[in-house]
């Protein structure tokens, strides 16, 4: 078993008390987020399709953002996010545009509409605002999440953990996953585009043998919490929720290096109207008021210049998450195939 | 005086119902027609239905009565329920007394097919004829409220949910279907649909939930992973088994709810 070179631990949240909050100066990045008061008023009307997000916190962002703009309209169709991505295809296909604006919670989403061809360009001084690694040309990543290894303090130290996923399942711990997940599926999907089909579905067959099922991600979280299982896979935010209504819970984060373990994923917003107002709304969703919200409230990474991540989770500049093309996380078809194949679906 | 606050109290806790309900509408039996959005217009074909649907059902057991299991050809009650629009009506405003209408035709099937006596038989048409005139009442009182533009349309899709507490009014809803899906013997769909509204509504609450009150959330968690899907699935499991877990579970969301609108009115603005 490897001895793991980087390890974060959570103490110093739980010592802190309840609430998040943010760390002041701790993040690497790119220019600094820009505040509310620099930006244009918004004016007209745009339709925006809300993939399904955090317990309504996007919503109170695009409040926000109304009251702020007493001569914009914004017209929202809700419903869940890989629906409403073919939802948009499926309209282009039949010659109507009815959405301007797609804010997915997933990048594969966006994949699926940038595809499509559907996806407008956005302005540099736009994307500029973004850390390098998150910058594309034709969609803005609005918050991040990252894959973790949730593992329980009382039954395990975190040397004893090893760093690379491909390993996981000969480390003689007890694993619990939720395989029907969307945030599993992708990083299965980023596994399979960093480390190839083969490697995968060994990797999954392995796995299967040796993890306990559970329906969600939080689940996950709170079995390793009770001790039903040694280290689960899940996204960060749940540990951090968990430890903020628990701050003593038996559970802290480790992270592998590299691999699709530690994968960044990412929600985003997708113009499919060219103009100002729609690139000019997107820049609300950027700047230091939005990203420290949804920070703070909703556990989300901001992925712009000097926001502090939420408490309790390191900076991105000290994980080493792979490198890949969040939108080619769309691609589930092979990965569910993969998955009904290791018997894992 | 007692009866007339009863009645109140059962209105009102209707018109609760209803008002979420509005927004919901995916039926198990194909497009639910824009009569459901005219009610008082359709009072009385919905009356004639349910008298109609009453003599039928007694007509079945009549020759039971007479001539026994397979003349009385039981299974046919399922179907007259089908055919009647009065089914959409309840089925969009009212689930609970839905379910309990399936639970009658299904008592009074089974105690047929398995050659029950009469007496058990008229109980079990008995308690069907109740829920079905419970229907009606509820029906009639929803189109009270829907004339005087208390009643949110059916919508021809779900909606989604803008915030916590309306997604756990979803939450709510859907566990009633289960209970109904159940009722119709849908055994599976029952199970997919708590699987449904676990993964896309209440999952995204509990991490909002877990902050204020972990012992709930994983109370819940047990709820709609183990103790709901076991009893829905449990070769004896009867209606009202299901039902109960249903009610304990909705008064652990109410409790949910409560929370979260409480830290709703503490939640920082955004700008």
């Amino acid at each position: 078993m490897q001895r793991r070179t980087f390890l974060h631990s959570m103490a110093l949240f739980g010592a802190l008390g309840v609430c998040p909050s943010l760390l002041a100066n701790s993040v690497s990045g790119s220019a600094n987020a820009i505040s509310v008061e620099q930006l244009p008023e918004l004016k007209g009307e745009l339709t925006l399709y809300l993939g399904r997000g955090e317990g309504g916190l996007y919503e109170d962002v695009l409040n926000a953002i109304k009251k702020r703009n007493p001569s914009f309209k914004l017209n929202i169709r809700r419903g869940p996010t890989a629906a409403l991505a073919n939802a948009i295809v499926a309209e282009a296909k039949a010659g109507v545009r009815r959405a301007d604006l797609f804010w997915a919670v997933d990048s594969g989403a966006i994949g699926l509409v940038s595809g499509a061809g559907l996806a407008q360009s956005l302005p540099k001084d736009l994307i500029s605002q973004l850390k390098p690694e998150f910058q594309f040309s034709n969609w803005i990543p609005v918050t991040g999440r990252i894959r973790t290894l949730p593992y329980n303090t009382e039954r395990l130290s975190a040397d004893k953990i090893p760093d690379n996923i491909m390993e996981l399942p000969e480390s003689g711990l007890s694993i619990g996953w939720a395989p029907a997940y969307a945030s599993f599926q992708s990083f299965v999907t980023a596994m399979r585009l960093i480390a190839g089909e083969n490697a995968t579905a060994d990797w999954l067959k392995r796995m299967n043998d040796k993890a306990t099922r559970y329906a969600g991600e939080l689940g996950v979280v709170m079995a390793v919490e009770r001790g039903e299982v040694d280290l689960g896979l899940a996204n960060h935010y749940y540990t951090l929720r968990l430890k903020s209504g628990k701050p003593n819970a038996r559970v802290n984060l480790a992270f592998t290096q590299n691999d699709a373990g530690c994968l960044v994923n990412a929600s985003g917003i997708v113009a499919l109207k060219e103009g100002d107002l729609a690139a000019n709304f997107i820049r609300y969703l950027l700047t230091q008021e939005v990203q420290s919200y949804l920070a703070s409230e909703a556990y989300e990474i901001p992925l712009v210049g000097n926001v502090a991540p939420p408490k309790g989770l390191p900076t991105l500049d000290t994980i080493s998450p792979p490198k890949v093309d969040l939108t080619k996380l769309a691609d589930l078809r092979p990965t569910l195939s993969l998955m009904r194949k290791a018997g894992v679906l | 005086m007692n009866s007339q606050l009863t009645q109140l109290k059962s209105a009102l806790r209707l018109f609760g119902v209803i008002a979420i309900f509005g927004s919901f509408s995916a039926f198990a039996g194909g497009p639910v027609g824009d009569h459901v959005n005219h009610l008082s217009d359709n009072l009385d074909k919905y009356t004639e239905e349910v008298n109609w649907l009453i003599k039928k059902v007694d007509g079945i057991v009549v020759r039971y009565e007479k001539s026994g299991a397979k003349e009385a050809k039981a299974d046919a009650v399922v179907d007259h329920w089908e055919a009647v629009k009065f089914h959409a009506a309840i089925e969009s405003n009212y689930v609970p007394v839905y379910a309990a209408i399936w639970q009658g035709l299904f008592g009074v099937k089974e105690s047929i097919d398995n050659g029950k006596p009469m007496a058990a038989v008229r109980v079990e048409q008995h308690k069907l004829e109740q829920a079905l005139w419970q229907a009606l009442g509820a029906v009639k009182l929803a189109a009270q409220f829907q004339e005087r533009g208390l009643l949110t349309k059916v919508a021809l899709r779900e909606g989604g949910p803008t915030n916590s507490v309306e997604a756990l009014d979803q939450v709510k809803m859907r566990l009633d279907r289960v209970v109904a899906k159940f009722a119709e013997k849908l055994v599976k769909e029952s199970v997919d649909i708590v699987h449904d509204t676990y993964l896309n509504l209440f999952e995204g609450v509990e991490g909002d939930l877990i902050a204020i009150n972990a012992d709930l959330v994983e109370d819940l968690e047990k709820d709609f992973n183990v103790t709901l899907p076991k009893a829905i699935q449990g070769k004896k499991s009867s209606v009202d088994d299901v039902r109960r877990v249903v009610d304990l579970m909705h008064g652990k969301i109410d409790i949910a709810r409560a929370l979260l609108t409480e830290k709703d009115k503490k939640k920082k603005d955004v700008f």
